[in-house]
């Protein structure tokens, strides 16, 4: 029986088997498991604290949540694992073939590359979700001490990271596949992620365009989903850059074909995607998955703002470093793009730090227009009820009444207990034990 | 004389300036055992990734029963086994086995034999990495005479194979090739070669310097050959390359 399997389920067995006898995954696992148990003992430890254990004075219980207190800190462990040992895991699996001359054959079988790469991502994929079950165990463990769970939130915050596991995923097998040495593969897959954080760190400092390209690198994505907010265009640009990464391991590894003809045919589609790319960017539509609606303002509010049809045009006189900036833009002008059909800010400052800009007369100023011909307001407060009372102003309507729906966050005094036997003892006891069997049994 | 079942028309590829086939042309017919007769560097490994698919070559035209190549054909109809190899090196001999005849569509049923054949029992537990060079090529030996396809590509299959083993090697190629297959051997130890084809390709520099039998190639009128009565293949090969 067990031979008349079709060609593809022995793809995924051998990528399977070859993935179990990878040193590079079990490290992962073994490596996950510690790595998310800090940041998880961390996390509920300070939730704990300021939620009045240990004699601490309570906090204030809007502050409270999962989403930011524990959810975010714990799954960046993920984070950190996608960008640093993941590749590594996706280069054996994609360079071993090449590697030990396993390619030439299995390049005989009539099998199109679609399914050959589909095979390894899929077994990849599994890989990801095993190193991922620490998160898993996190999440059980905060529901035995009582703690809250919002479910459409947490599962925004897993989203965002198997997009991010994806496209470290697509990077490193691209890259596996273009390169002659998994090192070469290696060094690639790594420089293109520190590129990412210099992106950001140039679009922090420089803001404009910088700030927009920064918007779609893994970090900012996950950042976001981190926050429960899923955005339309975030999950299809993520999208569009797993298929093309993909879509370039499998050319690369089309070895009979000329090399002139791959490179074209990856060109081609580095132009498909950039163009599908581009025009997402124009997609406004996004999904607030957080319990304490941080992404949002209030319902009443959006109400009232939806039925505003005139383009909103505002421009403010700060430098990008300056944090009233990080502010208006994080907790205001972000929310307003959600609800207002057309939102237009503009930057102005001649510095990046404002440091020697304080003394000028504008600096600091918001202005805000409703519509071509609208009469301008300037606004130099930046908090959320200012911003709005100005726009309400400008269109001439009232301010709505907010109604009782407040979210009145989830305290939780309860320290992490057997956390650390579970993430620093029992897990890499089980990964060790279970590699042991494995390597034991498949020789 | 049977239709010759490949036919290879001024094939030619080159590595840069480097030019490892020009104008390659020969034919394999069903059934035969053909040996490709080289020196090392001769281009018998690059020929036979551009018949597999592995490698693009640069100009020529290969035709498979008389209709030009495609890739649907040739996975279907061709198989090469290259030469220093060592696939799956983490797996063991016996699910690479069963890995090959499962994936490539080749029975089952035929494993015992090619493992009784080549005398692979006592390595099936093993994985394929920790095998000697010896024990490897005859492990992938095995991988490619359970694959199903017609002809039959091999790189260089008695390097690193001992006197006894390249005899019952040899010997089990031919059992294979009587059976129906086509074999296609790159054989760079020309004794062996003369020991088990039925006919040859003499490569050198990347030229086909004749193609024959051992008494097609004896006729040929060189000075060697006319001083010997019966010409050996060594001799041959020296006097046309």
């Amino acid at each position: 029986m067990r031979l008349r399997k079709g060609p593809f389920l022995w793809l995924i067995e051998k990528e399977w088997r070859e993935l179990l006898s990878s040193r590079a995954w079990w490290v992962l696992l073994a490596v996950s498991g510690p790595l998310i148990g800090v940041s998880f003992i961390s996390a509920v430890r300070t939730y704990a604290e300021l939620s009045g254990y240990g004699g601490t004075t309570e906090g204030v219980g809007e502050a409270f949540s999962p989403l930011v207190g524990v959810w975010a800190p714990t799954f960046s462990a993920s984070e950190l694992a996608a960008a640093f040992l993941l590749p590594f895991v996706a280069i054996r699996v994609v360079a071993g073939d090449r590697q030990s001359g396993a390619l030439k054959l299995e390049l005989q079988q009539p099998l199109s590359v679609v399914w050959r790469i589909g095979a390894k991502t899929l077994v990849l994929g599994a890989a990801w979700i095993a190193a991922s079950a620490p998160a898993a165990i996190a999440v059980l463990l905060w529901r035995s001490y009582g703690g809250a769970v919002y479910p459409p939130e947490l599962a925004a915050v897993v989203v965002g990271h198997l997009l991010n596991a994806g496209l470290t995923i697509a990077l490193a097998s691209a890259a596996a596949s273009l390169t002659d040495h998994p090192s070469t593969a290696a060094i690639v897959t790594l420089s293109v992620t520190v590129g990412t954080w210099i992106v950001n760190f140039i679009a922090a400092v420089q803001g404009g365009v910088w700030e927009r390209i920064a918007g779609y690198t893994p970090t900012a994505i996950v950042a976001e989903f981190q926050h429960g907010l899923v955005r339309l265009d975030v999950v299809l640009i993520a999208l569009a850059l797993i298929a093309l990464g993909l879509a370039i391991a499998a050319i690369g590894m089309h070895i009979g074909v000329a090399a002139r003809v791959r490179a074209s045919e990856s060109i081609v589609l580095g132009a498909l995607a950039a163009a599908v790319v581009f025009a997402c960017t124009f997609l406004t539509p996004s999904w607030d998955f957080s319990e304490n609606r941080m992404n949002s303002f209030h319902r009443s509010d959006e109400a009232v703002l939806r039925q505003i049809r005139q383009p909103l045009r505002i421009e403010a006189h700060l430098a990008a470093e300056d944090p009233r900036r990080v502010d208006l833009e994080q907790k205001v002008f972000s929310k307003l793009r959600r609800v207002m059909p057309r939102v237009d800010v503009r930057y102005v400052a001649a510095t990046t730090t404002g440091l020697f800009e304080q003394a000028s007369a504008h600096y600091g100023e918001v202005w805000y227009r409703l519509g071509d011909n609208g009469v301008p307001s300037m606004n130099r407060i930046t908090t959320v009820e200012s911003v709005l009372e100005t726009i309400y102003g400008l269109a001439g309507v009232e301010p709505p009444i907010e109604s009782g729906d407040i979210f009145r966050g989830h305290p939780l005094a309860v320290p992490p207990r057997r956390a650390a036997a579970v993430f620093y003892g029992i897990w890499p006891a089980v990964v060790i034990a279970g590699a042991v069997f494995i390597w034991r049994r498949q020789s | 004389m049977p239709e010759p079942m490949v036919v290879v028309d001024r094939l030619t590829k080159a590595y840069g300036r480097l030019t490892a086939l020009a104008d390659v042309s020969l034919s394999i017919r069903a059934g035969e055992v053909l040996g490709l007769i080289g020196p090392n560097g001769a281009g018998k490994t690059t020929l036979f990734e551009c018949l597999a698919g592995v490698l693009p070559y640069d100009a020529g035209e290969i035709l498979l029963d008389g209709a030009p190549l495609t890739g649907e054909a040739r996975t279907s109809r061709i198989f090469y086994m290259p030469d220093g190899i060592a696939p799956w090196p983490s797996q063991t001999l016996q699910w690479a086995l069963e890995y090959a005849a499962g994936f490539f569509g080749g029975s089952p049923a035929a494993i015992p034999g090619v493992v009784r054949r080549l005398d692979l029992g006592p390595l099936l537990g093993s994985r394929i990495g920790t095998l000697s060079k010896g024990q490897r090529k005859r492990a992938l030996l095995a991988i490619g005479l359970l694959t199903p396809h017609p002809l039959l590509l091999c790189d260089e299959p008695f390097d690193g194979l001992d006197l006894r083993q390249t005899r019952e090697v040899g010997a089990a190629l031919r059992e294979h090739a009587a059976a129906g297959r086509t074999l296609f051997l790159s054989i760079h130890q020309i004794p062996d070669a003369a020991r088990v084809c039925d006919r040859f390709v003499l490569l050198s520099a990347g030229r086909v310097c004749a193609e024959g039998t051992l008494e097609e190639l004896a006729r040929k009128d060189t000075k060697e050959t006319k001083d010997s009565k019966e010409p050996t293949l060594e001799e041959i090969f020296l006097a046309l390359t």
